[in-house]
């Protein structure tokens, strides 16, 4: 596959590479591609030199779009599917606990990294982090880069990375909006900037909440609860001398939900009432020196805590239902020492140290983490036209093997406006803590899951409470196991081509190979209730693969317009594997008739689009200060186990009665400024109405906002 | 609650009818056809009992549960486990095959080589996760019994049958309450009155 790729991209390079020699040739590259990224290579350098599929949406997007949640920002851009954890959708309408992540490359949100200036955000929620904790009111810019990145930032960083990068206060300024919006949703956002000689400050403050919505009347109980939240930011910049900077940042952000739902204790429904209080806060220092103008060096330390706390209550008499509690904090010294003249030939060397600490009343001990990393990272320019990075990171992990993972990337410009980039690169998910920890038995049914290492302990425990019987050995499993973190391997190759000052047009292909998936399975034995006993294990081997493309052409000043298009395949070799050997049977839920699952039947992994397309369009009419922005998002279908309890027995996506039909979501906002410091706009989202309550619970149907923004600038 | 749907099956009711058509045209009749029964049935397996449902393959009839330890009821089902009446779960001379392949073309079983249940936890059926007779969505909650797969049964009584789990089903969602009741299986099995292991 991978050597079909590299020749259909060769192929295309000498037709345009034909096709380009009868223009005239432009000797600088071209603007479109200058936007100055740091996430590819942690140091400052343009687009075009960083030989990475990466992709920058800019705060005028951002602004433009006039919305308040990352998470539908983020879902308009090529390739990003909003993928709802399956577990959160199984809950038919209820209000879903985990949220929902961004899936990129076809891989779930767990693998990918979420970043805020180039720190990690903790706490995860079945894999997933709640992007609602970042308010979008001060980001400069988003920069998503495909592809492996661990050797530049470590676990979770599979399919890529999303790097919010804030604002850094450079004038005096003051910004306020107001945002209201369907079902009672109203944002009040207020940022200052003051800039007085050496020193910069950034204030920033918001706060959200809605009403929630409910998509189905006839569960009790909201699809969304209602929620308030409250951001603070502030960053503090001090430009201590031309050698010297340093700069100090605090990130506040609370969430309390209202949650008011059913549960079932034994036949009779219950009301059940209570908060969820979701926190996280930050706090990070940064020293950067310049030694000489060839050395400069940067020491950080970053401190993050992320707290969960559920607490729910019996409406009927006021006494404690249930009580979650997680608490997750990471401490992370690094250092990082850049060597060279050049952007473009620097050598980068860094190590840090990781301290996680973790606590949840699921865990049965409290839990540390301790693991420190090592990175290195040349970049190469090589006779003008080629640009290579080559990097590597080693981490070293008391809990599961070390970790060396590699990367290569090369760029070559076979004229200024066409250049041909490729990378492979390794990457590894460490297995979480759940997977590790976890001892949780289902009050309700009454199975039991354990982590790998408190398998053992789980097990003597069971058995010395009589709920395994006696007779059964579980010996051979006291002995801790330890499961191997997941590892990808990610080749990604293509060409960014400008047409003109005005036009480009990026390809990349992709292809990315995942083993050791971790999986749950049970045991051989069941408990004395005759429920299963649940643990992890390393799995499955999956990959996926295809192909993401996007045009983006600026008619003029008036018009612009961007476009992407994702074709994906996702495929679990297992299946494969069992299909070629003759194993792996279907039957017809109407005939009853059993054949075999074909290759050509069994269609992917489930939840993933073979077909996704985006669009964006820009009208700006100068005579009336009034922009229209429209985005307008289509995901193709994709499969869903189970869907309208269909059943063939086979376990896998082969038959179209488990096809989730694709669907449209259309945006359109209008912007107008008054005078110089005033603007209002107005938008409408899904216009199209779309709506599944349940497989898409986070998609209300249309709705309609208006803010009201105002800028002084001194 | 009790969903049958017992039928003589098509199959059997087509040699009848050929039988009858072959009996005015040919001199000799044809020896009678062997009187293996087609059935498809459903049962309820309800959630909030800690007993298994008994199933008699002979009457195709749920056997009350105060008759557990006789041999009136050839398997059992709670939740996802299934019993065969024999050892450790029963009296009876039961037995089952897990076979791979198309029920359809299974013409024979075979007359030993039947497993048990050793204890009230090993059971000879698998029902596991990931090894078990099912496949079972963690996400979604469906179960769905794994094609391919049937088995042979060797009834209390030291009759033979095969049976295929067609699916499994939630039900009884009683409003305002989503959470299901009970499981239905369907499953279809042929079972041989006489004694021989020729469907």
């Amino acid at each position: 596959m991978i050597q079909r790729i590299l020749y259909t991209i060769f192929a295309i390079a000498l037709v345009s590479h034909a096709s380009a020699q009868t223009k005239q040739v432009e000797d600088s590259i071209p603007k479109l591609l200058d936007e100055i990224v740091v996430t590819a290579t942690k140091t400052e350098n343009k687009v075009s030199n960083i030989p990475l599929p990466i992709q920058v949406i800019s705060a005028k997007n951002v602004q433009l779009s006039g919305s308040q949640k990352l998470i539908d920002i983020l879902q308009m851009q090529t390739g990003l599917v909003i993928a709802n954890n399956p577990l959160g959708t199984a809950l038919l309408g209820y209000p879903n606990p985990f949220g929902e992540g961004i899936q990129m490359q076809g891989l779930d949100p767990a693998y990918t990294l979420i970043l805020v200036d180039g720190e990690p955000l903790i706490g995860r929620n079945a894999g997933i982090i709640n992007l609602g904790r970042i308010a979008i009111g001060n980001i400069k810019q988003i920069e998503i880069v495909r592809g492996p990145a661990t050797c530049l930032y470590g676990s979770d960083a599979l399919a890529g990375v999303i790097n919010i990068i804030t604002e850094e206060p450079v004038k005096n300024q003051l910004q306020l909006q107001t945002h209201y919006a369907t079902n009672n949703t109203l944002s009040l956002t207020g940022s200052g900037n003051i800039v007085h000689k050496k020193i910069a400050l950034e204030l920033f403050a918001n706060r959200y909440s809605s009403d929630g919505y409910d998509l189905d009347k006839n569960i009790y109980g909201k699809t969304v609860d209602p929620f308030i939240d409250y951001t603070a930011n502030v960053k503090l910049i001090y430009n201590i001398d031309h050698k010297n900077k340093l700069t100090l940042s605090s990130r506040f952000f609370r969430e309390t939900q209202f949650n008011n739902y059913l549960i079932y204790p034994e036949t009779l429904p219950e009301i059940v009432k209570g908060t969820t209080e979701e926190t996280d806060g930050s706090l990070f220092a940064l020293l950067q020196h310049r030694v000489n103008n060839k050395v400069s060096y940067a020491s950080s330390v970053y401190a993050t805590s992320y707290s969960n706390l559920a607490n729910a209550y019996l409406q009927k008499n006021d006494s404690l239902y249930e009580k979650i509690q997680l608490t997750d904090i990471l401490v992370r010294p690094e250092i990082q020492v850049n060597i060279g003249k050049h952007l473009s030939s620097l050598f980068v060397t860094g190590a840090g140290y990781n301290y996680e600490h973790i606590n949840s009343t699921r865990y049965k001990d409290v839990n540390d983490l301790n693991s420190w990393y090592l990175f290195v990272q040349k970049q190469i320019q090589w006779k003008s036209k080629t640009n290579i990075i080559a990097g590597a990171r080693f981490d070293k992990n008391s809990l599961y093997p070390a970790q060396l993972s590699p990367k290569i990337a090369i760029a070559y410009k076979f004229q200024p406006r066409f250049i041909l980039k490729g990378s492979v690169g390794a990457g590894y998910k460490a297995p979480d803590f759940s997977q590790q920890y976890l001892n949780f038995t289902n009050s309700l049914v009454g199975y039991t899951l354990l982590g790998a290492r408190e398998l053992g302990n789980g097990l003597q425990m069971l058995q010395e409470s009589g709920q395994i019987d006696p007779n059964i050995n579980i010996n051979p499993y006291l002995n801790e196991k330890n499961l191997s973190p997941e590892k990808s391997i990610g080749v990604n190759a293509g060409f960014d081509y400008t047409l003109n000052a005005h036009a480009v047009v990026r390809v990349n292909f992709f292809r990315n190979d995942i083993s050791n998936l971790i999986e749950s399975y049970n045991l051989p034995f069941n408990k004395t209730n005759n429920q299963s006993i649940f643990s992890y294990m390393n799995l499955d081997k999956v990959f996926t693969e295809g192909m993401e493309a996007s045009f983006t052409y600026n008619f003029n000043q008036h018009f612009s317009i961007f476009g992407g298009y994702q074709y994906l395949i996702a495929k679990d070799k297992e299946i494969l594997q069992k299909i070629k050997n003759e194993e792996l049977y279907k039957r017809d839920p109407v005939t009853y008739v059993t054949t075999l699952v074909t290759k050509s039947e069994y269609k992917g992994l489930y939840n993933r689009s073979k077909n996704n397309a985006n669009l964006l369009f820009q009208y700006n009419n100068i005579l009336y200060k009034a922009t229209a922005f429209i985005t307008a998002k289509f995901r193709g279908s994709y499969g869903y186990s189970g869907l309208n309890g269909f059943q063939n027995g086979s376990g896998v996506y082969d038959d179209d009665r488990e096809m989730v039909n694709g669907f449209v979501l259309l945006n359109l906002t209008i912007s107008k400024k008054i005078g110089y410091r005033w603007e209002a706009q107005t938008g409408i989202e899904n216009m199209l109405n779309y709506i599944n309550a349940l497989l898409m619970p986070n998609i209300f149907g249309r709705s309609y906002f208006i803010n009201v923004n105002f800028k002084f600038e001194k | 609650m009790k969903m049958k749907t017992l039928k003589i099956s098509l199959v059997a009711a087509a040699v009848i009818v050929t039988g009858l058509i072959s009996c005015g045209k040919e001199e000799v009749p044809p020896p009678p056809p062997p009187p293996s029964v087609s059935v498809t049935d459903s049962i309820e397996i309800p959630f909030s009992t800690s007993h298994y449902t008994f199933y008699s393959l002979k009457d195709s009839a749920i056997v009350n549960a105060t008759d557990s330890a006789t041999s009136q009821w050839d398997f059992g089902i709670l939740f996802v486990n299934i019993i065969i009446n024999s050892h450790a779960s029963g009296p009876g001379n039961g037995g089952v095959i897990t076979k791979m392949g198309l029920f359809d073309t299974c013409t024979t079983a075979p007359l030993s080589g039947y497993s048990y249940d050793t204890t009230s936890t090993n059971l000879a059926i698998d029902a596991g996760l990931t090894t078990g007779w099912y496949n079972y969505d963690l996400n979604t909650h469906v179960f769905s019994p794994k094609a391919g797969e049937y088995f042979l049964i060797k009834t209390a009584d030291g009759h033979y049958a095969k049976l295929e789990i067609l699916s499994v089903d939630y039900a009884g969602y009683t409003p305002p309450n989503p959470t299901p009741d009970s499981l239905i299986y369907t499953f279809r099995y042929n079972y041989q009155a006489d004694g021989s292991g020729n469907f």
